[in-house]
């Protein structure tokens, strides 16, 4: 590996180590699991001067759950704690899905959501449920904290809305409303552990038949993962039957604007849009039912 | 049949234990004191002349020992088929021209790695660009740019077969059919990348520590391309995680290991990123398939006419035995009484295309068995069946292709078709899921001698000793494939020993006897394992004679050897312990050492190989019919590879094999662009995982290859020809999509499904 040449620092608090991002200016970088940073440097698309390690500041790896308010995911929490937390599985299973479809065993190990979102690839697999859900990031910095809606985080490719000496501390999800079901697809070509081609999260709410309130986002199908805002108004106050499911599927899939890669072609990306669309609105809807 | 009672047992591998402790050392495992680090500068550009290379402020990097161009060089072209020295057509380091992007241009070593890499960017290349070509059809098109001046046309060579007659062939055909089919490049993915440590000594002789397939054939084009004595260089094998094809020749960072090694007094290491390998490695070839087949109403396979344009890339590596085998498999498996080949290497600015895994079998077997396929669903019969009833049998010949000496094909297809429930599954399986069968038939190593090496292919020396152990050396490459545990179990059963009593040298040219051609062909097991069962017979026959004088046995006495002893067959009380038997010869010679030599080199069997082995394959998948996605659910193999001398062994090269053809066949792709190979690491580059391989149940067709040592032939190849026709075969079943283009991708069974 040819990284070399950079100073680490292991803060022990989120001050502490907001106050050395600030400190150290452009050329440094917090890392959590580091399995995307780390990467980077490797080839040579990052030079940092200065890294700075989250791993040690204590409980910010912290998952918290209360009914009233929602669920807390702590910046340094693994990948592999969320897919296998009890709480996460029984009342989000769509996010314990999400962190279980990233990557593989190791990099889960390793690799935390937070990482994943502040990365923000368009293909990040735990951005389109955590969207869909209307979460938001809790960001610190030497001025002190702010909430953010996770729909104005992601600016562009590897681009977020962080301001420099701020730090992601937590993920915060509100429980969804009664009646309501979550849902997260994706596919790749490589079978079981891959990034992923394509990922569509959804949230629907449900008053008896009818689709009181619909949410619909896609990854890897635009250049920040993204809300499909045409196709969740065609179901809002709608009976959510498999004609208008369908229906809202292509319009998610005319609002996506992929490219071709090296992954998948643009067209196939679109096909797959309104495929998964469809497949995830009716597991949220079936979800909602039992819910 | 003979029974054995080491071959045939599963034997634990010799190398097992030292890979899952980590403790096997490997090429980049090897620091020595005051060892540099080597990096290589490849041309950015597809086709261009080199104008001007200007080194001095690499140079002048602090900690850069030695940066060298093809100047620096003593020029000297080389390549594996040294027999015809014009298809030698590669510099260790570009002279005058660069051919792909990636080709070697200029070496560094430096002290460390990360000073030798920021050396490269200091180089400073002056090109002029030349118009490039990037597929088979643009390099054949009148006044296309040349890449190799002494090929016109682009064209590096090419082979032709012929027997029968092929016009009367079709005329007498009741169904014909032609088709094009094109596959694609993949990469062998081998686990451990290129490495290599040079040291030179005092004298100037050079030892070379090297990841390679080829110790011997490393040892001369070092020597010839660096003007030195082939025996005044030492190569040795380490362990070598995997090869596949992909280390079958000598490579540019061995050649520069050596020459800086040299130069500066200093050990140097040389060890290629993944990057590397996947965007500049060899590949294997992509093709262009033209094959037209005639049959009679009743199945019967009457002429075969069979066209194949390889995309060989900027050079010809190993692209000759792929011309070469690619016909030969286009005319295996089945009876064809009348058959044309012509196969044409063709240069383009790409990476070049190498050995790999089934060496042109993957290709031409994936062509000839969807057409087979087709042809069955055409004509209306079982594509089992119809393969029955054309397939090859004992006994069989091919003037110059094949003698088939033994053959289980008829069995194995018959078996195949009984594990896999086939008849009733063709016939039931609901939409969605299908069900196909694939066949491969491969050479267990090759006769032909286009290395023109001087000593035989492969050689083996036993050392017999008094406290009843032996030493085996052989120039054997174990790579992975398991051949150490494969020939000390072959002289374990020869001897009546047991494994622990046999220590093994192997792959160190200047310690082992000369020579072997490596691994590669899947030719060491009958080859090497030959050579080692005549060395193991010799010290047998000097042991069997100092028992006989020592008892004064009846010359009419059978003797054996077995669990140690050495004993007469009717009389076991008239022996001793092998080691016993062993000082009895050494004082009978006042202290001469108990040595034996082995070797084999095939003859009389035509152009192609001693023994063809056989199989048959069946793959069962589901689609999903939304998103174009194949899942495998099942594989099923019959094969014959005649005796199985590790039964652990031919299990694991079986399913390696299907792990490789399961990528070819589905996930795997090298996508370039304009020359340049897009997706460079294992995110994009898609080995299937260890949760997509798919169960799967096998048996080995028991035969007896004549030629073979205790009757064995070769398991590590061939298999992996089945597996795409087998698939493609099966997705067709399931969906009515036909591929006759690999991979098949999701988007490629979407627009099919539409079609229909
Ligand atoms: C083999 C492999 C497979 C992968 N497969 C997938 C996949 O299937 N799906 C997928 O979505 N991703 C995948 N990834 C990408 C990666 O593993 C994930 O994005 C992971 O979640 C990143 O988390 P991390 O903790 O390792 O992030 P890091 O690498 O530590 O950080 C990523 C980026 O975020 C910044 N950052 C991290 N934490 C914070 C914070 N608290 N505040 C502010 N900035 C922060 C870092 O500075 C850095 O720029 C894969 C990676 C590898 C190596």
């Amino acid at each position: 590996m040819n990284i070399s040449g950079f100073e680490y620092f292991s803060p022990r608090s989120v001050e502490e180590a907001s106050q050395l991002l600030l400190e150290k200016g452009k050329g440094a970088f917090v890392m959590a699991g580091g399995t995307d940073l780390l990467i980077k440097i490797r080839r040579k698309l990052l030079k940092p001067a200065v890294i700075i390690g989250l791993k040690g500041i204590p409980g910010l790896d912290k998952i918290s759950f209360n009914r009233k308010q929602g669920l807390t995911i702590g910046a340094t929490a693994l990948l592999s704690d969320v897919a296998h937390h009890p709480k996460i599985l029984r009342h989000f299973p769509a996010i314990a899905y999400a962190a279980k479809s990233t990557a593989n065993t190791q990099i889960r190990n390793m690799g935390t959501v937070a990482g994943n979102l502040c990365n923000a690839a368009p293909s990040a697999d735990n951005a389109p449920t955590l969207l869909a859900m209307g979460a938001e990031v809790i960001l610190a910095g030497t001025q002190g904290e702010r909430r953010l809606p996770l729909d104005q985080f992601f600016i562009g490719p590897g681009q977020t809305a962080i301001e420099p000496g701020e730090i992601l501390t937590a993920i915060f999800v509100p429980t969804p409303p009664p009646h309501s079901g979550v849902s997260y697809q994706w596919i790749s070509a490589r079978g079981k552990v891959d990034i992923s081609a394509v990922g569509v999260g959804v949230m629907v709410t449900m008053k008896g038949k009818v689709c009181s309130s619909a949410k619909i986002a896609l990854g890897a199908v635009a250049p920040t993962p993204m809300r499909a805002r045409k196709a969740e108004k065609i179901l809002s106050g709608k009976v959510l039957s498999s004609r208008m499911i369908e229906k809202a599927a292509l319009e998610a899939s005319r609002e996506a604007k992929p490219i071709s890669d090296v992954r998948a072609s643009a067209e196939y990306r679109k096909q797959m849009v309104a495929v998964l669309t469809g497949r995830a609105l009716s597991e949220a809807r079936q979800r909602a039912a039992k819910g | 049949m003979k029974r054995f009672n080491i071959v045939g047992k599963d034997i634990p591998r010799a190398d097992g234990r030292a890979k899952v402790t980590g403790t096997a050392i490997y090429t980049d495992d090897i620091k020595l004191p005051g060892m540099l680090y080597g990096r290589i500068l490849r041309s950015p550009l597809a086709h261009a002349r080199i104008l001007h290379i200007d080194t001095k402020k690499a140079k002048a990097l602090p900690g850069v020992k030695c940066v060298i161009t093809g100047e620096d060089t003593p020029k000297i072209k080389y390549g594996n088929w040294r027999l015809f020295p014009n298809t030698q057509d590669e510099y260790p380091l570009a002279v005058d021209k660069v051919r792909f992007i990636g080709d070697e241009v200029a070496a560094v070593a430096a002290v460390d790695r990360d000073t030798a890499e920021e050396a490269l960017d200091l180089i400073r290349i002056e090109y002029e660009e030349l118009p490039a070509v990037f597929d088979t059809d643009a390099a054949l098109k009148k006044g296309a740019p040349l890449i190799h001046e002494a090929s016109p046309g682009n064209i590096s060579l090419d082979r032709k077969i012929s027997y029968g007659d092929i016009k009367k062939g079709f005329a007498e055909s009741d169904y014909i059919r032609e088709d094009v089919f094109t596959v694609h490049a993949v990469s062998h993915a081998y686990l451990e990348p290129c490495s290599t440590v040079a040291q030179c000594d005092l004298d100037g002789r050079i030892t070379l520590w090297t990841s390679t397939q080829v110790p011997y054939i490393v040892q001369c084009l070092l020597a010839s391309t660096l003007g030195m004595r082939e025996n005044d260089i030492r190569v040795i094998k380490p362990y070598v995680g995997g090869g596949f094809g992909g280390k079958m020749e000598m490579r540019p960072w061995e050649f520069c290991a050596a020459f800086m090694a040299k130069k500066t007094g200093r050990p140097v290491k040389f060890t290629l990123t993944r990057e590397e390998e996947l965007a500049t490695g060899r590949r294997r070839h992509p093709m262009k398939i033209y094959s037209k087949v005639g049959f009679k109403k009743d199945g019967t396979l009457v002429a075969k006419d069979l066209k194949i344009h390889l995309d060989g890339g900027a050079y010809n590596s190993m692209g000759p035995t792929a011309t070469f085998l690619s016909g030969n498999f286009g005319a295996m498996l089945y009876r064809i009484p009348n058959y044309r080949y012509l196969g044409q290497h063709i240069y383009t600015n790409k990476p070049p295309a190498g050995a790999m895994r089934g060496f042109g079998a993957p290709q031409s077997l994936f062509a000839a068995e969807t057409q087979m396929n087709m042809a069955a669903e055409e004509l209306g019969i079982d594509p089992i069946d119809l393969r029955i009833k054309n397939a090859m049998v004992t006994g069989d010949k091919i003037p110059d292709v094949a003698t088939i000496s033994s053959c289980g094909f008829i069995e194995s297809l018959k078996e195949v078709a009984k594990m896999s429930n086939w008849k009733r599954k063709r016939r039931t399986l609901r939409t969605g899921r299908g069900i196909g069968v694939g066949c491969y038939s491969f050479i267990s190593g090759g006769v032909f001698n286009w290395f023109n090496t001087q000593y035989p292919f492969s050689a083996a020396e036993v050392r017999a000793f008094a406290d009843g152990t032996v030493h085996l050396l052989t120039m054997a490459s174990d790579i992975g494939q398991g051949s150490d545990t494969t020939l000390k179990q072959i002289l374990a059963e020869e001897l009546g020993l047991k494994m622990e009593d046999i220590r093994i040298t192997a792959a160190d040219t200047a310690m082992t006897p000369q020579a072997d051609l490596g691994s590669w062909g899947s030719r060491v097991t009958l080859m090497a394992g030959n050579a080692t069962l005549e060395a193991a017979k010799k010290i047998k026959e000097v042991l069997f004679g100092a028992i006989s004088a020592r008892y004064n046995l009846n010359v009419i006495y059978d003797m054996e050897c077995k669990d140690g002893r050495i004993y007469a067959k009717g009389r076991p009380d008239r022996g001793m312990s092998f080691g016993e038997a062993v000082a009895l010869v050494q004082k009978a010679n006042r202290g001469k050492p108990l040595v034996a030599r082995g070797h084999y080199t095939p003859r009389g069997k035509g152009l192609v190989t001693p023994a063809f082995s056989f199989g048959a394959q069946v793959a069962e998948v589901e689609v999903d019919r939304e998103t174009g996605l194949v899942e495998v659910k099942k594989m099923w193999t019959a094969h014959d590879c005649g005796t199985v001398i590790n039964p652990t062994g031919v299990e694991g090269q079986l399913e390696g094999s299907i792990h490789m053809g399961l990528g070819y066949a589905l996930s795997e792709e090298l996508v370039t662009k304009e020359g340049k190979t897009l997706n460079t690491t294992f995110l994009d580059y898609k080995i299937p995982s260890a949760l997509d391989m798919p169960p799967g149940e096998s048996i080995c067709i028991e035969t007896y290859e004549p030629e073979g040592p205790m009757g064995a032939k070769e398991a590590g190849e061939g298999l992996v020809s089945p597996t795409a026709p087998a698939i493609a075969e099966a997705v067709c079943h399931a969906t009515g999509y036909r591929c006759k283009d690999l991979p098949i991708t999701p988007e490629k069974i979407l627009k099919g499904l539409r079609k229909k």
